[in-house]
């Protein structure tokens, strides 16, 4: 699903190395927990793979697709493919739960028709049946990324990456959107999830991908949390 | 096809929700239609008034008294002769009487004709010469004022035409000049405020530009809101003034009929029913065009796609 190939990035034409000579094959159906401390270069790995930024050197392939050298105009082709969640959940706030959902499909261009059986499916999907018409400012941290994860989930993809989506989350909250994520990944999607909770990563008994200053310093299936 | 209701609806949402931002934009717009707008209504009173100048009058000769028909044939040949010359009538003294009792059949002024018997006849001979083109008339003038023909011309009339066409031009000139450094000031003006507008306009929706970009929306669907919303602005502002055109003419209108008297000829109301959608349609292009390429490079400054 994901081949990371002697990916390396750095910043500031060149002055901080965020990225150092990653390796790594994710597997379709996997669900990967990459750890690190603040400023190991997560988020980085993150934008490359979603195609925010482009890397320096190496190779990213995704899905069988080589998008190392992606052309600005086949971008929204990838982010069709796959599914991104943040840790402020990038709602928009005059939008109902519905509305939120619906403007991803909107704006892909999906019919009327379709908007209207796939958004109520993603809504229970993630277990916000009921509260469709409620604005953000009246949902939980927790609800609130779930909507961030029904959107996600509107092109179906294969992939979902999740970006320290629990960090601004209390334990409760973490456990339910883990279990959301764990039931997507089971569903079939391959779910890549970045946090720096030692509880969530320990519990999850899946593989492991550790960073350190922008290197992998360990790579474990059933893994726990190193640092 | 439901990607392009989305864009406009898209658009609508840009337009009315920074409504006042809108309204200033608007506004901009109109002074720039309007001063264009003018400039091409002051072309048509000009070319209108001495279209119809031109149509009208011809030097208008009053020969002496004592001018015999044969001198006044030489005078005629000799006038033809000249290149700027298109034509010359003669007036015969019978034709100038009738004419003069014509004209003031009603008034006081032709009792004047009581001092005479019935045969005798106090006009005389004149000419209406015709020129080629209006600036030739002072030559011909001129060619008439010689001092071998002192004898023959008593008074040659032009120069109530000849300042009436210096009016006109000089007001067009006036009008013209100041009108079109308006519709320059303007214009520019549009192309900043357009392009803040835009710039706003993206700044206000980064946070739904970053979802959709985040989900996969197309790189036009993202661009063409924000173009569509300027041409929105052009047109709202051609269509305004469009639709003042007509009761601002009909209040002008009877001043203009007031202030050339004579030369009712100029009907601008009449000259924008027949050409409104001319006018107002290459305006609205040229605003789009200008308002498109303004946003263009708002886009590219502050869209990063
Ligand atoms: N846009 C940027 N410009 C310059 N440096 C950056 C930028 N984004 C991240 N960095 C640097 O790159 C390194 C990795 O950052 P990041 O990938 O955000 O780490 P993490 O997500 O693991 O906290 C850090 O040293 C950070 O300061
Ligand atoms: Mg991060």
């Amino acid at each position: 699903m994901i081949k990371l190939v002697d990916l390396s990035k750095s910043y500031s034409s060149g002055k901080v190395a965020a990225l150092k000579n990653i390796n790594a094959h994710i597997k379709p159906g996997e669900f990967v927990s990459i750890v690190g401390q603040s400023g190991s270069g997560k988020t980085t790995l993150v934008r490359l793979i979603i195609a925010e930024e482009k890397p320096d050197s190496g190779q990213i392939i995704i899905g069988g697709w080589d998008i190392t050298g992606i052309k600005d105009r086949e971008i929204p082709t990838l982010r069709r493919q796959l599914g991104v969640i943040f840790q402020d959940f990038k709602l928009l706030p005059k939008k109902t739960v519905f509305e939120n959902v619906a403007f991803a499909m909107e704006t892909c261009g999906f019919s009327n028709k379709e908007i209207k059986k796939t958004v109520p499916q993603m809504i229970s999907l993630v277990g916000l049946k009921g509260k469709e018409d409620r604005y953000s400012h009246q949902l939980s941290g927790g609800e609130k990324q779930r909507v961030a994860i029904a959107r996600s989930l509107v092109h179906k993809p294969k992939l979902l990456i999740a970006d320290e989506p629990t960090g601004n989350l209390d334990s409760i909250n973490t456990r339910e959107i883990i279990d959301l994520l764990k039931k997507i990944n089971n569903l079939g999607t391959t779910v890549v999830l970045v946090t720096h909770n030692k509880d969530v990563v320990n519990s999850l008994r899946s593989r492991v991908i550790t960073l350190d200053s922008g290197q992998i310093i360990s790579d474990q299936e059933e893994g726990r949390y190193l640092l | 096809m439901i990607s392009f209701f989305r864009i406009i609806k898209f658009a609508l949402q840009g337009v009315f929700r920074n409504f006042w931002l809108s309204v200033v934009t608007i506004t901009m717009m109109i002074m720039a239609v309007l001063s264009v707008t003018i400039l091409v209504a002051m072309d048509y009173v000009k070319e209108a008034t001495i279209a119809s100048v031109k149509n009208k009058v011809d030097i208008l000769v009053e020969l002496r008294f004592n001018a015999g028909s044969d001198e006044v044939e030489g005078l005629v040949i000799e006038l033809e002769r000249l290149t700027e010359v298109k034509s010359v009538r003669v007036i015969t003294p019978q034709e100038n009487l009738e004419i003069f009792r014509q004209r003031n059949q009603d008034s006081q002024i032709s009792r004047a004709l009581d001092i005479y018997d019935e045969e005798e006849n106090p006009f005389s001979y004149s000419l209406a010469i015709g020129a080629y083109d209006l600036s030739q008339y002072p030559q011909i003038l001129e060619f008439l004022n010689q001092e071998k023909y002192s004898g023959l011309v008593q008074v040659s009339e032009f120069d109530s035409h000849e300042e009436f066409i210096e009016r006109i031009n000089s007001i067009a000139e006036f009008v013209n000049r100041y009108s079109l450094y308006l519709a320059l000031i303007f214009i520019a003006i549009s192309v900043i405020v357009i392009f803040n507008t835009i710039r706003i306009s993206i700044y206000t929706r980064r946070d739904e530009i970053m979802i959709m970009k985040l989900v996969g929306a197309g790189n036009s669907f993202v661009r063409l809101p924000f173009v569509l919303e300027s041409v929105f602005y052009a047109l709202a502002a051609v269509l305004l003034v469009a639709a003042a055109v007509y009761p601002l003419v009909s209040l002008l209108q009877p001043v203009l009929n007031n202030y050339f008297q004579d030369y009712s000829a100029i009907d601008l109301r009449n000259y924008f029913i027949g050409n409104l959608l001319e006018i107002f349609f290459y305006q609205f292009i040229a605003l789009a065009l200008i308002n498109t390429l303004s946003t263009s490079v708002a886009i590219r400054r502050y869209l990063r796609i």
